[in-house]
């Protein structure tokens, strides 16, 4: 499972008290375009670098094991690989300047089309996981702090850490067999049944915004028996995490004095919890979601091969196991430009609304 | 928050918990259309459909029932050619010129005049673009040069065939005939969509113009694809309209989508899972023997396998009847023979595999080729699901003669480039012929016109393993223009039988086409070369 | 319950005990040693990392004596006896090429073991060392060093270490690698945060008055101080380097065969999901086990080491 608990900001860097939020978020912007245009240009090379390196001969990859030596020199040259490498890294910064990232070698379509066709599947899968983390997921947090060291925190936390250590492929597996093939409770791999498949029109590419608007139940029931299992998997991974730092959190915020003040004061102890001490960790709360969120969006590859879920991460490993090149640059910053967005979002959201930092 | 609010999130609860509800209660066997086949198969490999450049199984049997071809094979008897786009042909005296009377009347979907004169367009593109699939056109005498005067339409409905010396005609019809290379392509068409001379390859990359029972409707790489029928084929309907496959890459997920309805047909099921379906009710294995060998090569350039003696060794540490009846038992059968079971020349079952485990005889043998104490060396292979279990297998036997053999297992595209570039010890992998007769084999597995490493003659494996046997070439070239068939056999049968002491790889196993299938489908056809979708119905 | 294991304290005893509990320290040393046994009695105060410490002593027993607990030889094969059940003869059944699972499930805890506790010997001080310099010297180099990590946390781990393993080859080596150099940055993230608080301690402006070089400062004295946080890191660290080396070895690219790692036995058990479910679930349920293991041991660690992040 993804590394989620990294950068995380801490709540106690940074303490200076800045006057004016609107100069502020100025600043911060100005202080965060160059580190991120470094991040994206590091990203790009880094995936020139891991492409020099793959021993995957992409030519061979398009043509087959039996092409020619004439159809592989002549496909090598149309792909510019007889080319110098320092003309070879000119071509590929200037196609990444224009956004052009070429045609994926696999499909023979621009790879920007490949993306658009792929990712709305990965966006309905994190965006259901992430709802069905964060809403157990910070409730359960919340309780785990209010009676810490108790048996229901307990609970919570040793159900949380098998979420956090559970291998999410083997339970996509398990559960496949239990759910689908055993208790026929839902749908199987992928994203929709066949016989549905061509009566969707695709408007948005969410199939289950799809068949809504087209206020077709029977289809949105069935993509929804398809979406659950592997939504809750994922879910369960991000719970997991969240709930986690919700407790630590909270725990911080429960032991500090205006707690007790509130509590003196004849405030109900829920009431103090849920309105006053949640409120000033939303922000850090909304942080841990936001950073899941980004892990989910960048492809969960094995829940996906598990599922046959025709999503991004899929497709960029596939990509990347027949040296198709094009595609991985596009795939890999578009996952450089979500990240490095959504650490920026927090930044700001931080400098903000943070009542410490205000 | 406020009371609305707190309305709102109820009936989204609710909504949501009856969208749970209703899911759960959804009946555990859904059906699947009555008018189309919908089929689970691992559908990566496919990158292209233009008949000119594919080159590999998936894409060649739709293009199949999407593109018909001059001829056909019988689908009851695949080394028998019977009639397609041409209704019939005439063979010259010397056998050097074929003439092809077509069908009338044919069109392209959508309603233009598909001819002859389409065809030998189409037929010389396949040269002049000179992608894999020229060599077969280039391999009887076509070049880019002389092309446009050996294919040529002398009417509308005539194609003439002239050949640079006396092949046997019935390899002709299979080889050239009843292969993708005579598609009846739409020349109008691609000529409008041509990028830069490509002759429409760009546009093919994600469609089909051609003549045949399918055209293809939709492809999302890595997810689905759907064949519909086309209303303007010049032949039968087909009885199903649409074919639907969905890309399942994993075994077990298609075997669950056929045992709960979901699929027709489960292309890629494993052995085990096979085994355990096989009379389950509802359910029907359907297997035929493809022209598909699964070989152990070795690199003759390497000094440890130049050694005749070593190679044939390696064929001793084969477990062919263990492996054929545990693990290869609904794969295929255990084949050292170059000549496929079925084909024109092939030996048969039990000649064409002399071979069984026998570990004191392959330690005999490494001792005599200078290895008393044995050696080490390395055994490259792909992502194929049964070469784990063939490779681990031959490990644990060379072992206990001192062998020691280190697998390493990459990605199917790093193989061929590996093996392609001559940088390997041994390694296994799977080749196909398209031809049910002995040359196609002979042709690539043992004939190698130029052994030199510049030659660069990279589709032919017995290059790629640095193998050059001047009297095994010559033997090819005699067999291939020898007009009597009984002769032409004789000398097949000899090769067979010294290429399996001699030959640069260990051929292991003959595979299977095999898959699980719904015993709602009836009329499935199909032999090793081809697959008739359009025969089939529910 | 930082407390209760002081308040719980039995009454002194002689030797070592009185030593530990003494309430004046004689020398460094021995504070050290007190401080650490007061660690050690507060692990051992928390059920759920003493659970997670367990398990953990169970594997490394179970992989340091596999020739000796193994019942079977794990590379011995029999196409006869393939795909068995668990029973006396084979406890954990047999795989599809007749090799015992128990015998293999055993050796396996060696290889993951070995994948773990090397990426961490490689991974912890490089992250140490690019977060603490960074972090000390600050300005372009912190910049640099910053966006270099970004790099590569922009990626899932799992695609980066797929990424590697496919230029530099399949194997555990290899994959070591791989899963290093996708695993590094977090740490280094910590340890820069770590810094930056550390930096501004009044000991440490003392140091650099007195001439210090920065060298010195960083190694001597804000690596130290970085430490238990890493600790704490890195065992959580592992769960998730058991999880991508599985990951890797799910997609066959990460120990070869016959070699009996996790990931690879449970990879090539997928295919006899429906028709023998333990080749699957048996070292499903290893690599859940063993990766609880390491995160209930961090979450115990992180209450006494590093409290802050409670």
């Amino acid at each position: 499972m993804a590394d989620l608990t990294h950068s995380v900001p801490r709540s106690d860097a940074g303490n200076v008290a800045r006057p004016n939020p609107v100069l502020d978020i100025l600043s911060a912007i100005g202080k965060t375009i160059l580190p991120v245009l470094m991040t994206l240009f590091g990203l790009a090379a880094l995936t020139f670098f891991i492409g020099r390196m793959l021993p995957i001969d992409p030519v061979a990859s398009i043509l087959g094991e039996n092409a020619t030596q004439d159809a592989y020199e002549k496909m090598s040259a149309a792909l510019g690989m007889d080319k110098p490498l320092w003309y070879q890294f000119g071509v590929y910064v200037k196609g990444i300047l224009t956004l052009n990232f070429g045609d994926a070698l696999t499909t023979g379509k621009p790879v920007i089309d490949d993306i658009a066709r792929v990712f709305p599947a990965t966006i309905e899968l994190a965006t259901l996981s992430i709802i069905l983390g964060t809403g157990i997921g910070i409730p359960a947090g919340v309780l785990s702090a209010m009676y810490r060291n108790s048996w229901l925190d307990n609970v919570i936390r040793f159900t949380g850490l098998i979420g956090y250590s559970a291998p999410n492929f083997w339970l996509g597996l398990m559960g496949l067999v239990l759910f689908y093939a055993t208790l026929g409770w839902i749908g199987g791999p992928g994203r929709i049944d066949f016989i549905y498949e061509f009566d969707l029109e695709p408007v948005t590419g969410f199939h289950l915004i799809d068949s809504a608007l087209a206020g077709n139940w029977e289809i949105f029931r069935n993509v929804f028996s398809h979406i659950i299992l592997p939504a809750s998997i994922l879910g369960f991974g991000a719970l997991a995490y969240i709930s986690r730092m919700t407790r630590s959190f909270m725990i911080e915020q429960l032991s500090q004095e205006y707690i007790v003040t509130a509590r003196v004061k004849g405030l109900s102890w829920a009431r103090t919890v849920w309105v006053h001490a949640f409120r000033n960790v939303a922000v850090q709360v909304l942080t841990v979601v936001a950073l899941s969120y980004a892990f989910l969006l960048e492809g969960a590859v094995l829940t996906e091969t598990v599922f046959a879920w025709p999503g991004f991460g899929r497709y960029l490993t596939n990509a990347l196991l027949v040296g198709d090149m094009n595609a991985v640059v596009g795939c890999s910053l578009l996952v450089g430009v979500i990240f490095v967005t959504l650490n920026l979002i927090c930044d700001l959201l931080y400098r903000v609304f943070d009542p410490r930092t205000r | 928050m406020t009371p609305k609010s707190i309305v709102k999130t109820r009936v989204i609860v609710a909504a949501t918990a009856a969208a749970l509800m209703s899911s759960i209660s959804l009946p555990a066997l859904a059906a699947t259309p009555k008018s189309a086949l919908v089929m689970a198969w691992n559908i990566d490999a496919i990158s292209t459909f233009d008949p000119a450049q594919v080159g590999e199984v998936v894409t060649n049997e739709l293009l199949q029932n999407t593109c018909d071809s001059l001829v056909d094979f019988d689908p009851k008897d695949e080394s028998k050619v019977v009639p397609l786009l041409a209704k019939s042909w005439d063979v010259s005296e010397d056998r050097k010129t074929i003439t092809f009377h077509l069908n009338e009347g044919m069109k392209f979907p959508g309603g233009a005049p598909a001819t002859a004169k389409e065809l030998a367009w189409s037929m010389q593109r396949v040269v002049l673009l000179g992608y894999g699939n020229a060599a077969t056109l280039t391999e009887y005498g076509f070049t880019k040069e002389n092309v446009k005067e050996r294919i040529v339409a002398t009417d509308d409905n005539t194609l003439v065939l002239t050949l640079e010396a006396a092949y046997p005609t019935n390899l002709i019809l299979q080889a050239i005939g009843a292969n993708r290379v005579s598609a009846l392509l739409d020349e109008k068409t691609l000529t409008e969509k041509s990028v830069n001379g490509d002759f429409g390859n760009k546009y093919l990359a994600t469609n089909t113009a051609c003549v045949g029972p399918y055209k293809l409707m939709q492809w999302n790489a890595g997810e689905s694809l759907v064949l519909q029928a086309n209303e303007d084929y010049y032949g039968n309907q087909p009885k199903l309209k649409r074919v639907l496959v969905r890309h399942v890459a994993e075994p077990g997920t298609q075997r669950l989508l056929l045992t709960q309805g979901d699929i027709d047909i489960a292309r890629d099921l494993s052995p085990d899972d096979l085994a355990d379906l096989d009379g389950k009710p509802g359910l029907k294995i359907e297997r035929v023997l493809k022209p598909q060998l699964f070989f152990w090569t070795f690199n003759a350039l390497d000094p440890i396998f130049k050694e005749e003696k070593v190679r044939l060794a390696m064929r001793y540490l084969i477990d062919y009847d263990g492996l054929g009846k545990s693990v290869m038992k609904y794969l295929g059968v255990p084949r050292a023979s170059f000549a496929q079971i079925g084909a024109t020349g092939a030996l048969n079952a039990e000649e064409g595999q002399p071979f069984k485990l026998d570990l004191e005889k392959a330690k005999a043998l490494i001792a005599e080729a200078g290895y008393p104490n044995g050696f080490e060396a390395t055994v490259l292979f792909g992502m194929l699901p049964h070469s784990a279990p063939i490779a681990q297998s031959i490990q644990q036997n060379a072992s206990k003669i001192g062998v020691k053999l280190n697998l390493e297992r990459m990605a199917n595209a790093q193989l061929f480039s590996r093996i392609r570039g001559r940088d390997f010890q041994t390694g296994m992998l799977a080749w196909q012929t398209g031809v049910p007769d002995a040359h196609g084999n002979a042709s690539r597995l043992i004939y190698n016109p130029d052994n030199r490493p510049e030659a660069k003659l990279t589709q032919i494996p017995a290059w790629r393993s640095a193998y050059q046997n001047e009297d095994f070439n010559k033997r090819i070239q005699q067999a291939l223009l020898e007009g009597d068939p009984e002769k032409r056999n004789q000398i097949y049968y000899q090769l067979q039988k010294d290429t399996m002491q001699q030959g640069p790889s260990a051929i292991m196993f003959q595979m299977y086409n095999i898959l699980g299938m719904s015993d709602k489908v009836q009329n499935w056809t199909w032999n090793g070369f081809r697959v008739y979708y359009d025969l089939a119905s529910k | 319950m930082t407390d209760k294991a002081l308040i719980s304290a039995s009454p002194p005893r002689s030797g070592y005990s009185a030593w530990l509990r003494a309430p004046v320290p004689s020398s460094p040393f021995h504070a050290r040693m007190q401080q650490l046994w007061l660690q050690w009695r507060q692990l051992r105060s928390n059920a759920s990392a003493l659970f997670g410490l367990i398990v953990i002593v169970i594997i490394l027993v179970a992989a340091l004596f596999a020739p000796v607990l193994a019942t079977h030889d794990i590379f011995e094969q029999n196409l006869a006896a393939r795909l068995l059940a668990p029973s006396g003869q084979h406890w954990l059944g047999t795989d599809e090429l007749g090799r015992d699972v128990y015998s293999r499930l055993l050796f396996g805890a060696r290889i993951t073991l070995y994948i773990a506790l090397l990426t961490t010997v490689i991974v912890a001080p490089i992250g140490l060392i690019v977060g603490t310099t960074a972090g000390y010297l600050g300005g372009w180099v912190d910049t640099v060093l910053m966006r270099i990590v970004d790099v590569f946390l922009a990626f899932p781990n799992l695609i980066l270490a797929l990424a590697f393993v496919a230029a530099l080859g399949p194997g555990i080596e290899n994959a070591i690698i791989a899963i290093s150099l996708a695993s590094w940055p977090p740490i280094a993230r910590l340890a820069r945060a770590e810094t930056l608080t550390i930096r501004k301690s009044d000991y440490i402006a003392a140091m650099r008055l007195q001439g210090a070089s920065s060298l010195r400062i960083i190694f001597g004295h804000i690596m130290p101080m970085c430490i238990p946080s890493v600790v704490v890191r890195v065992t959580l660290n592992m769960a998730a380097i058991i999880l991508t080396a599985a990951g890797l070895g799910f997609l066959g690219l990460g120990a070869q065969p016959p070699s009996p790692e996790w990931g690879t036995m449970l990879s090539s058990g997928r295919e006899f999901v429906m028709t023998s479910w333990w080749i699957a679930a048996i070292p499903g349920c290893a690599i859940l086990l063993t990766s609880l293991a390491f995160n209930l041991l961090g979450d115990g660690l992180r209450d006494v080491l590093d409290p802050r992040h409670g």
